[in-house]
């Protein structure tokens, strides 16, 4: 039971220069399952992934069944065992349950049918309930998840790695994806999942280790772990406290006028009737899990979604109906949404940070001839280069380069030189350091105190917490509830969320 | 300290240059220059010189109108088609007695009326590029060879000495092709560097989404893209037609429109958007003319010459792939 099937010796990975992990010394047991926590660019997902063959180590070493190995491919690490499950599943959706498990294994020719019996088989000896000839399209995430779980299995993969394998799934899903992990260990399988959820490694996992700032805080068995000793390694020096302040002893800003309402919007299955109103001068907190349609609801606030043409509701600014049929309307009404992915819709990545910036004004601006020069960028921009603090070493350097929360700030000042009346923050401390978090969350702040209407959309409670006057939970598509900051509190707001 | 300083940055600039595709392209086109200039004795005389800048001016034109949707990550393979059918019919109509110049402007609008619908096909619609147009170039080209005119060759209407001059004329010695596209690299230039319209160019060939959510007019400006090349494609077909006489319909199935992706790919103007300028289209056109213009004094067959391009063009692309490789930073999505 304790025979060491993988080791990181003084293992060091760092992005030009920049440690995501440092002198980690990390070790898996044969047949354990070991949970990887910490916060947000802790380095657990770039260790994982160094184990998976994405990234080469940069120094020290990695031990794989005792002998030192360095992958050069997710596809090599599998001829050795190692299989990870990633967030968003590698399978071909317009293909089959069981092409998709025999992919890549194919022989010269192929028999349908005998692809199909071997899945039979092969799904029915993990007891996984999934019909190896319906589509990968039509499968939920948890089906998926079994599905890529059987192609590891049946690679002969003895060592899993899930990276934040319940994010997405449901409360039942999750339940199913319990029994498998059990029923992996069982069959002598090593595992190692990244999660947020500390309920879940506590529940889950023979032991524990912590990640934080790139180093490896503390490993221990799981029995002497509470939440509280997680969450004091998780963050350190209390920071949590500091940064979040402590929920519920604040008090809320007084609503404002009512500027924005949406009246029984629907969009597809995403949005079903969702009805909500915000207000001028505070800041609303919206809150939801995964697929709960909040992003949604906002996006078609801001005119990047459309809604349903046919009883797709109403919405009102203030008090006028209005339909935004591209972001350009809605912007020019007033309405910013700085979006959740900065690399696929918010930044510019080989530009520079002033031209980033720069953007959001001639976005605002008619004609089309009119002369814009490199100065007059970087004039404009420099104000909220400094009113934002976003720091870099090269006054040119491309955004690309910057760090995640340095993008993030270039991104919403994008937003806020446009002015704005009612700002959309979707989860903008993702992916951003801590000192960063701080300065934006005070940023969204002064907004509110100098009388915009912010709505901040974070999948994260304290974040929650700590900056809304107003707290909205979404569930399945609709706005199920609605309260004063000092009324809300964690469990409060999570027993809303959940089905 | 500071000199030696400077000059390190030079240097480092210079290498940078070098090792980046237009450093390349430059490289190989100087390459060729002395290689034609040793092996053939008529290469460096003035008037080959000239006449080889003139015979690629057109293209340049041509790619100029290109560039403008390669850098918004478009592609317009159409433009030959709005080309000949646009100037044919100006020329059909001045024949069955209008007026030239009404005609021309009949031909321009016609031009004007095609790129704003394969634009709006594209922005509208959301067709991709590379069909919108291939299909649109059909249609074009079908419908001018049905309705429009029937004959292949449409030579320039009798009675327009004026309109000689621009392909045939010179001005301060220098053809008046040449000046032309000297013109126009400026007015480009000066769009796409100085311009709100320019900068939104860049935006949205860098990434559209982002373009979309900060509000830019993403829709207008594919509009004004396409038709802007139809109307550069049909003033190149203008000189085109009046430097030989006449236009010929059949050049919409010759390899013309790879040769203007060729003069942009190879200027370093990547297909994927974002990034190049005027200075890559020149570049592109001054390699691509003594590419050709070489190879026809030393008679080489048209297949081989097709086949040297296709050569040329795909060493460039591997190389500048070789030289610049994606790090790992920028290929890697979002967090550590």
């Amino acid at each position: 039971m304790s025979e060491t099937i993988v080791e990181f010796r003084n293992a060091t990975k760092a992005f030009r220069d920049v440690p995501a992990f440092q002198n980690v010394n990390f070790t898996l047991r044969r047949g354990e399952v070991h949970a990887l926590l910490g916060e947000n660019g802790a380095g657990k997902s770039t260790l994982t992934k160094v184990l998976a063959g994405l990234y080469p180590l940069t120094s020290g070493e990695m031990l794989v069944e005792g002998t030192p190995r360095s992958f050069g491919s997710p596809a090599e690490a599998l001829s050795h065992g190692v299989a990870m499950v990633f967030q968003e599943t590698n399978l071909i959706p317009s293909m089959t349950v069981a092409q998709n498990l025999f992919l890549g294994e194919e022989k010269f020719f192929n028999r349908l049918r005998g692809i199909n019996i071997k899945a039979q088989q092969q799904l029915q000896r993990l007891s996984f309930h999934v019909e190896p000839t319906a589509l990968v399209s039509s499968l939920g995430a948890a089906k998926k998840q079994m599905v890529e779980i059987a192609r590891a299995v049946q690679r002969q993969a003895r060592i899993f790695v899930f990276d934040e394998p319940t994010a997405t799934l449901t409360p039942e899903e999750k339940q199913h994806f319990f029994a498998l992990v059990e029923r992996l260990k069982r069959e002598g399988h090593s595992i190692i999942f990244i999660s947020h959820a500390l309920e879940e490694a506590l529940a889950l996992a023979d032991r524990i280790s912590i990640l934080r700032d790139g180093a490896l805080v503390v490993t221990d068995d799981a029995a002497n772990f509470s939440r509280d000793r997680i969450i004091q390694a998780m963050v350190g020096r209390q920071l949590k406290d500091e940064l979040y302040g402590t929920a519920g002893a604040r008090k809320g800003r007084p609503a404002g006028a009512k500027v924005l309402a949406l009246e029984n919007v629907s969009m597809g299955k995403a949005v079903r009737s969702a009805t909500l109103s915000v207000f001028a001068g505070q800041v609303t907190g919206m809150f939801g899990l995964v697929g709960a349609g909040r992003t949604e609801m906002m996006k078609i606030a801001a005119g990047v979604l459309k809604r349903n043409i046919f009883h797709g509701g109403r919405i009102r600014l203030h008090g006028r109906s209005v339909r935004f049929s591209v972001p350009r309307a809605a912007v020019g009404r007033g309405i910013a949404y700085i979006t959740e992915d900065r690399k696929l819709d918010g930044i510019f990545d080989t530009m520079g940070i002033a031209e980033n910036i720069f953007f959001g004004r001639l976005a605002k601006g008619a004609n089309p001839v009119s002369v814009v020069t490199m100065a007059q960028a970087r004039r404009d921009a420099a104000d909220w280069i400094e009113k934002l603090a976003i720091r870099t070493i090269r006054r040119n350097a491309k955004v690309v380069e910057l760090s995640g929360g340095n993008q993030q700030k270039v991104v919403i000042a994008k937003s806020l030189i446009q002015a704005p009346e009612i700002i959309i923050f979707d989860e903008p401390t993702r992916g951003v350091d801590v000192g960063a978090i701080a300065e934006i969350h005070a940023t969204i702040q002064r907004l509110a105190d100098a009388g915009a209407a912010v709505v901040v959309i974070s999948s994260y409670l304290p974040e929650i917490l700590a900056i809304s006057d107003r707290v909205l939970v979404a569930r399945q598509g609709r706005i199920v509830e609605e309260m004063a900051i000092e009324e809300a509190s964690e469990e409060k707001i999570m027993y809303a969320a959940v089905h | 300290m500071s000199t030696s300083a400077e000059t390190d940055s030079g240097r480092q600039r210079i290498r940078a240059v070098l090792r980046s595709q237009e450093g390349i392209v430059l490289l190989l086109a100087a390459a060729a220059f002395v290689l034609f200039s040793v092996l053939l004795p008529s290469f460096l005389s003035p008037g080959n010189l000239l006449a080889l800048v003139r015979s690629v001016s057109i293209l340049g034109i041509l790619a100029l109108g290109m560039a403008l949707v390669v850098i918004a990550r478009g592609i317009d393979v159409s433009m030959i088609a709005v080309m000949v059918v646009s100037v044919s019919w100006a020329f059909v109509i001045t024949r069955a007695g209008y007026p030239f110049e009404l005609a021309l402007l009949i031909g321009a609008g016609f031009a004007l009326l095609a790129g704003i619908a394969i634009g709006a096909l594209i922005a509208f619609g959301e067709v991709p590029p590379i069909f919108a147009t291939l299909a649109a170039g059909s249609v074009i080209y079908g419908t001018g060879r049905t309705f429009f005119f029937t004959l292949e060759m449409q030579n320039v209407p009798p009675d327009t000495d004026w309109f000689r001059l621009i392909g045939q004329g010179s001005l301060f010695g220098i053809p008046v092709t040449i000046v032309a596209f000297a013109i126009l690299c400026v007015v480009v230039q000066l769009v796409l560097s100085r311009t709100r319209f320019g900068w939104t160019i860049y935006a949205m060939g860098n990434n559209p989404n982002a373009a979309r959510i900060t509000g830019l007019p993403v829709r207008p400006m594919i509009v004004a893209q396409y038709a802007i090349s139809a109307l550069i494609a049909y003033g190149a077909g203008l000189i085109l037609a009046s430097s030989a006489s006449a236009i010929n319909a059949r050049l919409f199935n010759s390899t013309m429109i790879y040769d203007i992706l060729l003069v942009v790919v190879l200027g370093g103007i990547g297909l994927n958007g974002g990034h190049g300028s005027v200075r890559n289209v020149v570049l592109g056109t001054v390699f691509v003319g003594i590419l050709l213009n070489g190879m026809t004094i030393l008679n080489i067959d048209y297949t081989i010459q097709n086949l040297v391009k296709g050569v040329v063009l795909l060493l460039a692309i591997v190389i500048d792939s070789i030289v610049n490789p994606r790090d790992e930073q920028t290929s890697q999505q979002g967090d550590l």
